[in-house]
This record gives C-alpha cells, sequence and structure tokens, in this order.
C-alpha cells in the first residue's frame, strides 16, 4: 500500500470528504496515474483517507491511501499537483508505513477570534473549563435511540495550552483521534456552553499533527 | 479568500458551490486584463455548472486576450441570509470581486421560472433593478438563451439581449464596449451602436404600444433599431469552439459528465417544441471531431461518464459509428457512454448493446400523447408499434425499467387521448410479459405527465393554455384509469406550469408582475422549496395584470406578438401552416424526407441545410 501525504487549505477547506474522495480519483487519472482498482461489477478506485477531515478545517497533515501501479513514487507529487484543484498539494509518496491503528492523536491549532479583541479573564476561563476533572457535553449520535449521547471530554484531551494574542486566543490541542476521537468542534460547543463570555466569533482549525501512541510523528 | 466569507461558509450548505478554486477554473491577473464579464446562472452552482452553453461561453471569453470571464450562480437561501446580513455583495467565483465593478454582466436564461433569480441577483450586486435606473456605462447587462426568444418580460431589467448562439457576438460585443469605453461613450451611445450587431435586441430601442383589447398596437424601432431582430448562429459548427479543457467541479453537480454535443438544430419538427424550431437550421460535428474532442475532454476531466448530447441523438447520421470509435476507447479506459435523447422509432438492437456494455440504466421514451391521432397532431411522428417495439428489444435485452413521458392539455386533446395513456402503458405492461427473459424481476413503468404550456415561435402560440380546473379534471381521469402495481403515475405540478405559461408568452406588462413578486419574496420559483403561487397571484392582482390574458387566451391569427421583434429564422406563415395541419391532425414530414420550407436554412450563408 502506498500513502500520499497532503495538505488542505484555502478554499480546498470546503471540499467535503465523499467529494475529496471523488476529486482524487479523477485527479489521478488526469495526471495519468494507474491506481488499484477494486474488482467486481462495478470497479471503482481503491482509496481511502483514515481520518476524514470536517467541512471547513484547514489541515497541513492528512494522509491518502492508494495502491499507484504505473509510476515511480517519486514523480506522484508533481503529477498529482498539476491535477489538482486550488488549496489541495501533495507534499510526498511513499510506501508502506505505520499501520492506521498506531494513529492515536491528533494537534490542532484552535484560533478563536473576536472582532473586538478577547474578553478580558477569557483565557482563563477556558484553562480552567480544560482542567476540569470532568467535562461532559451532549453529542448527536446516530446510535442512540435519542439522537444524543454525552460524553467526558477530559480523557479525550491528552494536552492542551491556551495562548491569548491581540485579537484572538490560541489553543494547541492534542486529542484522541480514534476509539473514541474527539472533534475540537465539540471543544468549542463546550466553551459557548460553559463560559459565554469567552464564546469567539468565529474559530478556524486547523490540523498540524497526527501522532502515534508516544507522540511523535505518525506517517 | 475573502475573510468574512471564510466566516460565514461553515455556516450554510455545501459551501464548496461558493468557494471557486475547481480544476480549470480560469484566474487571471487583475492587472493585466481590461474587460470583466461576470457570466450569471439564475439558478445554483449545481444546475449551472451543468450547461454546456456556459461553458462554451466562459471558454470562448476566457481565450480573448484581456478579457476575464468569471461565474457566479445563485446563492441558495441560508448563503443569501449569510451575505446580506455580513454585506457580501454577489461576487465571481474565481476572484471573489464584487460583480457590481464588473464591465458586463451576462445572464443566461434557460426557464422562466428563474426570471426572479435574476432580479435577486442583480440586487445581491447591489445593482439597481432597471436598466433605466443604471445610467453609467459600466455595468452593462446582457441576456441571452432559449428565453431571450421572448425578451419581453425582462426589456425593463435587461439592457441587451443576444438572440441565438453566443460564440461569435459575445466577442462582438466586448469589442463594442471596448470602443465606447476608451472614446467615453455613454450608455445609450453604446446600446444605440450595439444594437446595430447582428442578434442584439436592446429593449430601451422601441417603443411599445397596446390596443384597447390589451394586445400589441405597435412597437416602433428608435435611433435605427432594426424592425425585427434576427437570432444569430455558428456557420461552421465542426470548427466552433467545444471546451475539450473546462471545470471540473469539486462538489456533485447535476450532470457530472463529459457532454459531447454531436448536433445543433432538430429535423423533426414537433409542433409543441421550442427548442425544434429555435435551434434550426441543423448543423452536424464530423464524427473524427467528435471523436479527439471526446477522448481530450475525457483524459483532462478524469471523468469516467460521456454523453452525447442534442435534441435527438438518434438522428445524427453516423451514429453508430461515432459510438464505435468512441467506445473502442471508452472501454479499455472504464468509461461509460451514455445516449439520452434516443426516440422510439429508430431505436435499434445494436445501438443499445452498445451502451448496454457499461451499466444498465432505466430508458425513457416520450411519446407525448396517448393517441395516434393526437401524437400526428403535434408531430411527433412516433407510432405505437415503434414504441412497443422498443420497448420489447429493451426488455428481452434485460431492461426492467421504462419511464413515459407525455404532456396534458395538448390542442385538440379529448378525453380518448387522455385515457389513451393509460392504454399505452398497459400495452407497454403486456409487451413486457411477453418478451422478459426474467419475469420474476419485475417491471417499474413509470408515466408521467407534465401539463402542456404554448411557447413562443412554434406552431402552438395561438393556443390557450386549458385552464387549471380542467387540467386537474385530466390528471384525475388518467389517475383513475392507471391499472396495475407494475404502473407509476407522477403528473407535475399545475401551479408552477401555468405561471411558466403567463412568463413564456408574456409582454413588458408582465415585468412589473415578476418585480412585484420578486420584492414580495419570490426566488428560486423552479423549485418547490420556494415557490409560493400566491405570492404570484397577489403580484398580479395588485398590478392590475390577468395571467389568463396570457395563459389561456385563443390568438388570432394576425395577432401581433410580443416576440415577433425576434426571429428565430422560422417564419410565422410556416408557424400558422403547422397549425392548421395539427388540426387536421397531418403529419409534415421530417426534414430529411422532405424541406418543410421553414426559412431557417436562409440563416445559412449560402441557403443550405444539413439535416
Amino acid at each position: 500500500m502506498h500513502r500520499l501525504a497532503f495538505s488542505k487549505a484555502d478554499t480546498a477547506k470546503f471540499i467535503s470528504h465523499l467529494d475529496l474522495m471523488r476529486t482524487f480519483q479523477r485527479a489521478f487519472l488526469r495526471a495519468g496515474i494507474a491506481i488499484k482498482h477494486t474488482e467486481g461489477f462495478n470497479p471503482h478506485a481503491f482509496v481511502s483517507i483514515p481520518l476524514p477531515l470536517s467541512v471547513g478545517f484547514s489541515s497541513s497533515c492528512e494522509v491518502l491511501e492508494c495502491q499507484v501501479l504505473n509510476t515511480p513514487l517519486e514523480e506522484v507529487p508533481q503529477r498529482m499537483n498539476a491535477a489538482l484543484p486550488a488549496g489541495i498539494t501533495v507534499q510526498r509518496c511513499y510506501d508502506g508505513g505505520r499501520p492506521v491503528k498506531e494513529l492515536a492523536y491528533v494537534n490542532y491549532i484552535v484560533t478563536l477570534e473576536y472582532e473586538t479583541g478577547a474578553p478580558f479573564g477569557a483565557e482563563s476561563a477556558i484553562q480552567n473549563l480544560l482542567s476540569r476533572p470532568a467535562l461532559v457535553v451532549e453529542k448527536r449520535s446516530k446510535k442512540a435511540k435519542s439522537g444524543k449521547v454525552e460524553v467526558d471530554l477530559i480523557p479525550l484531551i491528552a494536552r492542551a495550552t491556551v495562548e491569548e494574542g491581540r485579537d484572538t486566543i490560541a489553543m494547541d490541542l492534542v486529542l484522541k483521534a480514534q476509539n473514541p476521537g474527539l472533534n475540537p468542534e465539540l471543544l468549542l460547543t463546550a466553551i459557548r456552553a460553559n463560559c459565554p463570555d469567552a464564546a469567539p466569533d468565529y474559530a478556524s482549525i486547523h490540523r498540524r499533527a497526527v501522532l502515534n501512541p508516544q507522540f511523535q510523528p505518525w506517517a | 479568500m475573502n475573510r468574512t466569507l471564510e466566516h460565514i461558509l461553515p455556516r450554510v450548505q455545501k459551501p464548496a458551490r461558493y468557494t471557486g478554486g475547481e480544476y480549470n477554473a480560469v484566474v487571471k491577473d487583475r492587472r493585466k486584463v481590461d474587460v470583466r464579464y461576470a457570466l450569471c446562472f439564475p439558478d445554483t452552482y449545481e444546475i449551472g455548472m451543468s450547461n454546456l452553453g456556459m461553458r462554451i461561453l466562459y471558454g470562448v471569453m476566457n481565450e480573448m486576450e484581456g478579457v476575464w470571464c468569471e461565474r457566479v450562480f445563485a446563492p441558495w437561501g441560508d448563503m443569501e441570509e449569510e451575505m446580506r446580513r455580513e454585506g457580501i455583495l454577489l461576487y465571481g467565483l474565481e476572484s471573489g470581486d464584487s460583480i457590481a465593478d464588473f464591465d458586463l454582466i451576462g445572464f443566461s436564461l434557460g426557464y422562466e421560472m428563474a426570471y426572479t433569480n435574476v432580479l435577486n441577483m442583480l440586487d445581491l450586486a447591489g445593482l439597481s433593478l432597471r436598466s433605466e435606473e443604471r445610467d453609467s456605462l459600466t455595468p452593462i447587462v446582457v441576456a441571452g438563451g432559449t428565453c431571450a426568444y421572448n425578451p419581453e418580460p425582462l426589456a425593463p431589467i435587461v439592457d441587451l439581449f443576444v438572440l441565438g448562439e453566443g460564440e461569435e457576438v459575445s466577442q462582438e460585443i466586448i469589442h463594442l464596449y471596448r470602443k465606447a469605453r476608451e472614446e467615453c461613450w455613454s450608455k445609450e451611445e453604446f446600446l444605440a451602436a450595439a444594437a446595430q450587431i447582428g442578434g442584439v435586441y436592446v429593449p430601451s430601442l422601441y417603443e411599445v404600444s397596446y390596443q384597447a383589447d390589451g394586445t400589441l398596437a405597435e412597437v416602433i424601432p428608435q435611433e435605427g433599431a432594426p424592425a425585427i431582430v434576427t437570432k444569430r448562429i455558428v456557420q461552421d459548427f465542426d470548427k466552433s469552439y467545444f471546451p475539450v479543457k473546462t471545470i471540473i467541479p469539486s462538489t456533485e453537480i447535476v450532470h457530472d459528465r463529459v457532454m459531447l454535443e454531436v448536433f445543433r438544430g432538430c429535423i423533426r419538427g414537433c409542433r409543441f417544441c421550442q427548442a425544434g424550431y429555435a435551434y434550426r437550421p441543423v448543423r452536424s460535428r464530423s464524427p473524427e471531431t467528435l471523436l479527439r474532442q471526446g477522448i481530450e475532454a475525457c483524459k483532462d476531466s478524469g471523468y469516467q461518464e460521456m454523453t452525447l448530447s442534442s435534441l435527438s441523438t438518434s438522428d445524427y447520421r453516423p451514429l453508430e459509428h461515432l459510438c464505435d470509435g468512441l467506445l473502442e476507447w471508452c472501454e479499455p479506459n472504464k468509461v461509460s457512454l451514455s445516449l439520452p435523447s434516443l426516440r422510439a422509432d429508430n431505436f435499434s438492437l445494436g445501438l443499445m448493446e452498445r451502451v448496454q456494455h457499461v451499466r444498465k440504466s432505466g430508458l425513457t421514451f416520450a411519446p407525448e400523447a396517448g393517441t395516434q391521432r393526437l401524437r400526428d397532431a403535434i408531430n411527433k411522428n412516433v407510432t405505437e408499434e415503434d414504441l412497443l417495439r422498443s420497448c420489447r428489444t429493451a426488455f428481452s435485452g434485460g431492461w426492467s425499467s421504462v419511464k413515459l413521458y407525455f404532456m396534458l392539455g395538448l390542442p385538440t386533446e379529448t378525453d380518448e387521448d387522455v385515457l389513451g395513456i393509460a392504454d399505452l402503458a398497459e400495452k407497454v405492461y403486456k409487451a413486457w410479459k411477453e418478451v422478459t427473459p426474467n419475469p420474476k424481476r419485475g417491471v417499474n413503468i413509470t408515466v408521467s405527465t407534465a401539463w402542456f404550456v404554448p411557447k413562443p415561435h412554434t406552431a402552438f402560440q395561438w393556443e390557450p393554455q386549458i385552464t387549471m380546473e380542467e387540467y386537474l379534471r385530466r390528471v384525475k381521469l388518467l389517475r383513475e384509469h392507471m391499472r396495475g402495481r407494475s404502473i407509476r403515475y407522477n403528473w407535475h405540478d399545475s401551479q408552477t406550469s401555468f405561471l411558466e405559461a403567463v412568463l413564456a408568452r408574456g409582454d413588458r406588462r408582465v415585468a412589473d408582475v415578476i418585480e412585484t413578486a420578486w420584492r414580495d419574496g419570490a426566488k428560486f420559483d423552479a423549485w418547490s422549496e420556494y415557490f409560493d403561487f400566491d405570492r404570484w397571484m397577489a403580484a398580479f392582482e395588485s398590478c392590475g395584470v390577468d395571467p389568463a390574458f396570457y395563459a389561456n387566451r385563443s390568438r388570432e391569427k394576425d395577432e401581433r406578438f410580443p416576440w415577433d421583434v425576434t426571429s428565430v429564422g422560422v417564419s410565422k406563415a410556416f408557424l400558422w401552416r403547422e397549425r392548421e395541419r395539427a388540426y387536421e391532425a397531418v403529419i409534415t414530414p421530417d426534414c430529411r424526407v422532405q424541406c418543410t420550407g421553414c426559412g431557417a436554412n436562409k440563416l445559412h450563408v449560402g441557403g443550405k441545410c444539413d439535416a
């Protein structure tokens, strides 16, 4: 199996996971790179993205798995970049890599923006919120009958630092990636619910790194 | 990316529609262009991006030195709300710049129900709605497309209409605009000069008066504008621009595939069909050209689906030859080929086997009417035997899903014709039972009826639309006679079809109604989520305009129509003759059997028609 490491930024942030898969399949064809297809009546390109990114997030550490058939791996980034829409850039293409189950943590930079400057005390309010012994929020769920489940966020946060800038508060978070993972949107929900004074006008979320259980980069 | 935009996009549905940045989107250097063109489609991104005409004009204009053409679509309600709240003006997808500062703003008008979106988009751009309220040379509001063949309902809004195919005339307008700007012309001077370009109709240059009975009295052209504006066509269609390299959306659109345009025009002459008359004369591309364009387009796009587009694909003479050539490339490259617009009379087994190779989707036939008499009256030269033979062919080839399209309310229609639809569906079901190789799988026969809307420039332009009560009675009659679990019956909503009938044959007084309805919140009228019939009726009432005058009135032979100021090349005398033959239920053979003398051949240099 091969992996493509790529980033997703600017306008491409708003391409959904499903659309991104389709976009990659077409880009492979445009680039003239053959990849392995599923067998069966309606063969389709065999590509997967282990950790789908929410619409609107940017990322510098996305990974797509596929099997490149006819192209030297070092040629793949350049040929793909010529065939991809703006904002998606393939950095490298490599063989193998660590198993997906070792993908344990994700490092997110969440920037809280305030039109009239960060409110006084917002930073410490968020700090305190994150240092609580438990932080339970309601989350939508397809499985639960009520359509909602309660989740405690604290065990899913491995590390968190909060830093105040001029009009922003930046949170550097290391969150559990899977089984279960934590979407930083839920932390924003918790901030809005528990410390409404610290609620931002807008939040941008960037995925900076994916990490293994030892907090080393996973690739 | 604009920061405010970045802030609102996470809150709206399908935000990828509003960002641009797709593969092959044309981004130019603002400092190196002198003409900015906003190519607008008054519906959603998914629909507008599926329009081949948009892609052609986008390509043609962006190939011009110094011209940057960008796309603009109607934002869905949630996005509109956010834009209005945050003060974001309607912008071009490529640059993100507000289109209010562009030089030309061109709308593609494919269907009447999009008219309110034109107004809404002008308003979202921060522009005045009426042509007379926009007094500077910049921007000029242009409109073209099928609806431009009756430009009058939007006459007070649009500065100039382009009739017919836009490949050449769009460039001519841009050249003239450049000259006007260099020489500091006023908007009036520019429009008067533009009216001299073939195919350009400038509504403000025509004085319109009405008779006591409400019909048109006189239309007097001013400043040397032509009394009748004749549509433009591309003379050499084989060599004309085709967008081999075209934008590939990063999100799913309605027609997400390579569209190969095999020919323009139609040889058939169905008497209800506006496209069949308005796109004449027939001009084809050679199979060699199409093969090259199809393969290149697939390679450049990464699409794995290709479709042949035309008004009646099975009338393309070298169709089998073309399909063989395409499939030779498509099959090893896993590209599927689909052939819409096949006619039931010449649907061949050979053809079916070719398209079947890749995927077996449903088949669709449009007999349009339930009895032979009525099919003859509308000149849909398809017999019951043709249809049943085609269905048998399909069923024995393993197909088990057929859609049949009809219209209710066609001129001369009787209850017998209505019930003929149920009979025909029943016969199709029996045909399936006779020939199907797998009877256990069952069959799906879907019968859909639309309510006939008389359109300008057709043989039925004089005809009344039947009343809504009568239409609903016929729907009920048919519904009660549809038998069998394998047959599903759908009918088209009556309220939109009635409004469509008003707008299609409306005059300038209808513009006030459109504006009133829009001010009251009308937009996306083609979408049931938004369409509100009562709002429209209130608008007619408050403007003192009677919709029945436009929809349900039978016209005299010599009535002057609002759209008579435009010509599609087909003469009114020919259309009247066709109307009389309809009432005699006499068919007119297709253009290949014999030239019918419609007049459209004169649009061709040398007067030749390639039917």
